[in-house]
């Protein structure tokens, strides 16, 4: 997982920036956020109205096509977690629309834990 | 003696006009006396006669030669007053000269750049008007030059090093950002910590305002340097996420002009200490609204608040601190409790060529308008919109269809605690070595799997064991201690300036010493 981590992007953006992300999320009070996955799929319906903040504006044109949550984050550069605040705000407005990822099975089997944890063993 | 004077005459009547009356007048009456007695007693009468005459004459040259020597120094004494008189004239005409014309024109001087040695010697030396000023004044005049020199000295080294100790904090206020940015990134998944994070870097972000007023009001630019121009759009954002209030900001209708690298930073500072007085002087409930139209000039951002309207006396107050910052303020002038926000604004505004303005606001409230000049603006595309969107929003292509390679992101670096270093784990490293996964032999009834733990010995005799090699050890040598006189000559190296670390210590000294000294 740390290496993951590791070899995401650099913040291109930070470096000739000076905003911090609380302005964009408006507030560093928890903000509401709705129950957005990593994988959960965004397609807009509808155009961005003139006084959206550049970031939604974005949102909204990259969603044209339905993106998951996880690529919209990396190609705006934007943690995962201001991302989720930006589409919270869309989905309220009712400008883009969530789709549920593929529903997983509820409780993986025993088998699949097992060999999981000898294969981690062995590492 | 005589009040009155007698007309100096220019010569002294002599001695025998003088004498004369009183001369005749006792010989003509000794000689009635002497006509007027017997025949016998004549010459005894006329001997007293003589005598009388003889006496009276003494008398009066004596009298006479007394008052001519009061006079001849009653003559002198009136011409020592009068020569003294011209003295003080002069003393007194030259100290209002010193006081008015030279005391001035020498500090000005001096304000100029000039040593105190340099300014006496243009003023007084070379100036003939000047030249007759005695040793005493030239003294003076050296010494009070000397100490104001001194006096402006100081005060500029107190100003250098407040400046030098908030050039520290940005610094760190700066490196904290970054890796704030950093850890809001690795955290991203996570909103509560990531929640916690901005908190954490809004604090950050004020901090480096404060420390970003005392550089600018000690004459100093702002430190931070930003590469490339920024969208103004972006600086106002910027600005807005120096402040404690910036949700109650509202970004309407903004020109669409970029600023130029070199004038962003004090472009945001100026704004954020604007919109700071905006925040903190209206309502928690009412908006501040930012607008930037384009002007004559360049650009005139407009920050209006709803709070109460300024008084005709504050506004002349605020506007008299824009100017009077304007001219140049010091650290000193600002006084205990210091209003550091017109002052910066002012100071910003005389550095870089913008007008400020307050002005009462539609909405009640004061509207102030920062004109910023062309010179100061690129109508050049900025790297990107906003955060991060344009250029790296989505994937890159080359010609030929192919996705570019982005440089990886670097691996995190920890950087190494400053304090003591932890002491080894007690547990001796000869177990830890053969440590290995544990091999799963049994099951718990319900299914899960039971570990036992390969380490046997018990750990009074694993301790036991770490003794003995300890000695064992050091026999091989190499990572026990130094020989005695081996810490001195590295020392000696360190201090010599021949290892590398110590040449970074070298390029650091004075905050290396500070920190001894904490």
């Amino acid at each position: 997982m740390t290496g993951a981590r590791r070899e995401r992007r650099a913040p291109t953006g930070s470096a000739a920036n000076p905003e911090r992300l609380y302005v964009l999320t408006g507030g560093t009070e928890a903000a509401e956020r709705a129950a957005l996955d990593l994988v959960t799929l965004i397609v807009a319906r509808g155009e961005a109205p003139p006084t959206a903040p550049p970031e939604q504006a974005a949102l909204l044109r990259m969603c044209a096509t339905p993106l998951s949550v996880a690529e919209l984050s990396a190609y705006l550069n934007l943690p995962f977690s201001v991302v989720t605040v930006l589409l919270t705000e869309l989905l309220a407005a009712r400008l883009v629309e969530a789709r549920a990822p593929v529903v997983r099975s509820a409780l993986p089997d025993r088998t699949l834990l097992e060999a999981v944890m000898h294969g981690l063993q062995q590492l | 003696m005589v009040s009155v004077e007698p007309p100096p005459t220019g010569r002294e009547v002599p001695y025998v006009r003088v004498l004369l009356l009183p001369a005749v007048l006792m010989a003509a009456v000794a000689a009635a006396a002497a006509a007027l007695v017997d025949e016998e007693a004549r010459p005894a009468v006329a001997v007293c006669g003589a005598v009388c005459l003889l006496l009276v004459l003494a008398v009066a040259a004596q009298a006479v030669r007394g008052f001519r020597t009061a006079r001849r120094l009653r003559a002198r004494h009136a011409h020592q007053i009068a020569f003294l008189k011209r003295r003080t004239d002069a003393h007194e005409e030259q100290s209002v000269r010193l006081g008015r014309d030279l005391l001035p024109e020498a500090l000005l001087r001096l304000g100029r750049g000039e040593s105190p040695a340099e300014v006496v010697g243009a003023l007084v030396d070379a100036d003939p008007v000047h030249r007759d000023l005695p040793m005493a004044g030239r003294a003076l005049l050296r010494d009070v030059l000397e100490i104001v020199d001194n006096e402006r000295a100081m005060r500029e080294s107190a100003q250098l090093a407040f400046v030098n100790i908030a050039r520290r904090v940005q610094a760190i206020v700066h490196r904290q950002a970054a890796e704030l940015r950093e850890m809001e990134e690795d955290h991203g998944r996570n909103p509560e910590v990531f929640d916690d994070l901005l908190r954490i870097d809004h604090g950050t972000a004020l901090i480096g305002r404060l420390a970003d007023s005392v550089t600018v009001l000690g004459g100093a630019r702002p430190g931070r340097q930003w590469p490339g121009p920024v969208p103004l759009f972006s600086v106002l954002r910027g600005a807005m996420s120096r402040i404690l209030d910036y949700q109650r900001v509202d970004l309407h209708s903004l020109v669409d002009v970029a600023v130029l690298g070199t004038s962003v930073e004090p472009l945001i500072h100026a704004c954020a200490e604007l919109l700071d007085n905006a925040t903190r002087y209206s309502p928690p409930q009412t908006r501040v609204h930012v607008t930037a139209v384009e002007v004559q000039t360049g650009v005139a951002v407009e920050i209006e608040d709803g709070g109460v309207s300024l008084s005709e006396e504050a506004r002349a107050r605020a506007e008299r601190m824009l100017a009077q910052a304007q001219v140049g303020i010091d650290l000193n002038d600002l006084g205990e409790t210091p209003r550091l926000g017109m002052a910066v604004v002012g100071r910003l505004a005389q550095m870089y060529g913008m007008q400020v303005s307050l002005r009462q606001s539609a909405y009640g409230g004061v509207r102030a308008v920062l004109v910023v000049p062309r010179e100061m603006l690129t109508t050049a595309p900025a790297p990107a919109l906003a955060h991060g969107i344009g250029a790296a929003a989505v994937p890159r292509v080359n010609e030929e269809g192919r996705l570019i390679e982005e440089p990886a992101r670097p691996a995190k670096r920890h950087r190494q605690p400053t304090g003591p270093i932890a002491s080894p784990p007690l547990v001796p490293a000869v177990v830890a070595e053969s440590f290995d996964p544990p091999q799963i032999e049994e099951w718990t009834p319900n299914g899960l799997p039971q570990r036992r733990s390969r380490v046997r010995s018990s750990y009074t005799r694993r301790l036991a064991e770490r003794a003995q090699a300890a000695p064992a050890r050091e026999a091989r040598g190499g990572d026990g201690e130094p020989e005695p006189g081996l810490w001195i000559e590295a020392f000696m190296t360190g201090a010599s300036g021949s290892d590398e670390t110590s040449a970074e210590g070298r390029r650091h000294p004075a905050s290396e010493e500070e920190g001894n000294h904490q």
